[in-house]
């Protein structure tokens, strides 16, 4: 069984573009960020959006590359979200663009569920996006998916 | 008290310190420093001599670790991320810093091998501290954009400095006899070798790595691969740290998704720099602080001289703003971690000399520390990022 | 602000005796699994099932004491789904008090935020069941739903 044969097809994607309001917006009544997929004008997936991503909206300044240097950790402390200053304007002055991830953990439609369960057990993701040859957006495919599927194969559910 | 029970003790007063620093708005890793040299020899004298005996072992992998980390900077799409400017300054400043300070040294009729040392170890800032302040006073701005930009780049360009400063030293120091080819000859071996090892451990790291389908395999792999690393080239005594970084380097480039290798590092590199920056603390020599008065001084002026330089001419080429180029260097002046560590390094390389040379960076990474946070303030305020 | 303002209050229970078919039932259109909170007749919160928890219909031998010890580990990898038998009985036979997970992360709904934020970052969550004072379940809070209330506020979203 392939991962397009069970990934989900309905799939909220966002643009570079993309403004921080719109992005809350779009799932202001869940209580979970999904992982959101970024792609370009030909649907080419160009990065994603996840919840630990909206956590940079509160430490801006080239946070990837700071992250790197192990020297520049300020205290063992997770970013503090209650003390920091936002200005209202930041809504639509930040962009998808400016916060999105461009460590994408993908997979190919063609792929077997193992080898995306694989893929998300290493990565320590809920959810990945799937893509065709064309490296264009198809579908998301998550942990839960693929265990219902062998839930359902084996009668359980 | 046994290693254990040291490492134990070491762990638990440096988390809490690094609590009570939080307070006070000062970074982890000045805690840490401060504790080791309150438990060290030079004052309670806390510190059991087996600890001291483990210290190299620890801070070779703590080194490798952080050079592996840094490492993951020289790939094209950081270089793009980070634009032009930053690149500019960034090496220019650390080039400045390097440059003026041996100058400066040589002037004053320090040996050759020590003014390179110091000239390296001069390139480096302390991230940290800076970022402390920009967070302090909610900094923004297009300035504060270059300058952090700058500070996550400097450590890595300072690293490279050093190792490459650190090889020719150690030709000049052990052959002092012998003629300026055999030196560079030497020096140029160590480097070529460095590469050679990260370059081919780079290659394994990344197409074996794909075989690894979970995340405590990929773990033991990542830091089995790094500590091959590190012991071949303490072995074949090529730079520790320009092997780790090249190895990254060479992973980064080779592989879309060789964030696995970093990322995985990330739940367990913490409490080995807690040990090692406590050690490192721990090793400051307060009977040599009398001795280090002129170098000193020397150091602490013509670095900020060379900051400055670097980062003008950085700016000038290209096209920053007149108030990068005028007072950006201001919120280099911090300097910390990297700096003890490649002092460390030095101290181990250099017997006779090492312990001056590892106590003056000590007492001025002190200083800096202490005037350091004051002048980034200065320079936000001078280029209106602080909207109060 | 307290917990009880920002929480969601229509949350979906089960009890000890709910079956495994019933449980995936609920969830047979999600396509991730949250956190569900198991509660007695009292409604008083005994235990949470998470989507791990589920993988445990895989390895069912008293996993939660073996894990204990690291030397049962049997190897690197995480559990195989793919290649396990599982009989069809078990949606009935499997019920949630075998599986559900009697360590549980909880606040009370009079704590404060940042309480709630901090514990499920020590914990790696991202969402936790609310209780009341007499223990009983009273809702669920996640990270998202603390990073809405904080956007909000600021008037970003």
């Amino acid at each position: 069984m392939q991962v397009k044969d069970i990934m989900q097809t309905k799939v909220i994607s966002v643009t570079r573009g993309t403004n921080l309001a719109q992005l809350l917006g779009l799932f202001k009544d869940f209580h979970s960020f999904p992982v959101v997929p970024v792609v370009d004008e030909n649907q080419v997936l160009i990065g994603i959006v996840r919840m630990r991503n909206l956590f940079d909206v509160f430490k801006p300044h080239h946070q990837e590359i700071l992250m790197r240097n192990p020297l520049s950790m300020l205290s063992h402390e997770p970013t503090d979200i209650f003390d920091i200053d936002i200005e209202e304007g930041m809504g639509f002055l930040v962009i998808v663009a400016d916060i999105m991830d461009q460590k994408i953990v993908k997979v190919k439609e063609s792929q077997s569920l193992k080898d995306a369960y694989d893929l998300m057990q290493l990565h320590s993701r809920d959810a990945i996006p799937v893509v065709n040859a064309e490296k264009q957006l198809v579908g998301i495919i998550s942990i839960f998916d693929i265990l219902m599927q062998i839930f359902r194969e084996k009668g359980v559910a | 008290m046994n290693t254990i029970l040291g490492i134990g003790f070491i762990l638990i007063v440096g988390l809490f310190s690094a609590k009570a620093a939080e307070k006070i708005k000062t970074p982890a890793i000045t805690a840490y420093l401060v504790i080791g040299i309150v438990i060290g020899p030079c004052v309670l004298n806390f510190m059991p001599d087996n600890i001291i005996n483990i210290s190299g072992i620890i801070s070779n992998v703590a080194l490798s670790l952080i050079a592996f980390s840094i490492g993951q900077n020289f790939s094209k799409r950081t270089f793009q991320q980070v634009g032009k400017q930053v690149l500019w300054i960034s090496i220019l400043e650390a080039l400045g810093a390097w440059f003026v300070t041996v100058t400066a040294l040589l002037c004053f009729n320090v040996p050759g091998y020590m003014a390179l040392v110091f000239g390296a170890i001069a390139a480096a800032s302390a991230p940290a501290a800076i970022i402390m302040v920009v967070r302090q006073y909610k900094a923004r701005g297009k300035f504060v954009d270059t300058l952090m930009g700058v500070v996550a780049l400097d450590d890595a360009w300072g690293l490279i400095i050093f190792s490459i400063s650190l090889a020719v030293s150690k030709a000049m120091y052990l052959h002092l006899s012998t003629s300026m080819v055999s030196v560079v000859l030497k020096a140029l071996l160590e480097i070529c070798g460095s590469f050679l090892l990260g370059g081919i451990a780079g290659i394994l790291l990344s197409y074996i790595g794909r075989l690894i389908k979970n995340k405590t395999e990929l773990l033991i792999y990542t830091l089995g691969i790094i500590f091959i690393t590190t012991g071949l080239a303490l072995h074949f005594h090529v730079s520790v740290l320009l092997s780790c970084m090249f190895l990254a380097a060479v992973v980064v480039n080779l592989n879309n998704e060789s964030f696995k290798y970093f990322d995985v590092l990330g739940d367990v590199d913490w409490p080995i720099y807690l040990i090692f920056f406590v050690l490192a603390g721990a090793s400051l020599e307060i009977a040599l602080l009398a001795k280090i008065g002129f170098i000193g001084i020397v150091y602490l002026v013509f670095r900020v001289i060379g900051k400055f330089a670097g980062t003008y001419f950085g700016a000038k080429i290209s096209n920053a703003d007149s108030d990068v180029s005028k007072y950006l260097s201001l919120g280099l002046m911090p300097q910390a971690g990297v700096a003890l560590g490649m002092a460390l390094i030095a101290k181990d390389q250099f017997p006779e000399v090492g312990g001056l040379i590892f106590t003056t960076v000590a007492a001025t990474t002190v200083v800096y520390e202490i005037i350091g946070p004051f002048f980034v303030k200065v320079a936000l305020q001078k280029t209106n990022q602080i909207h109060a």
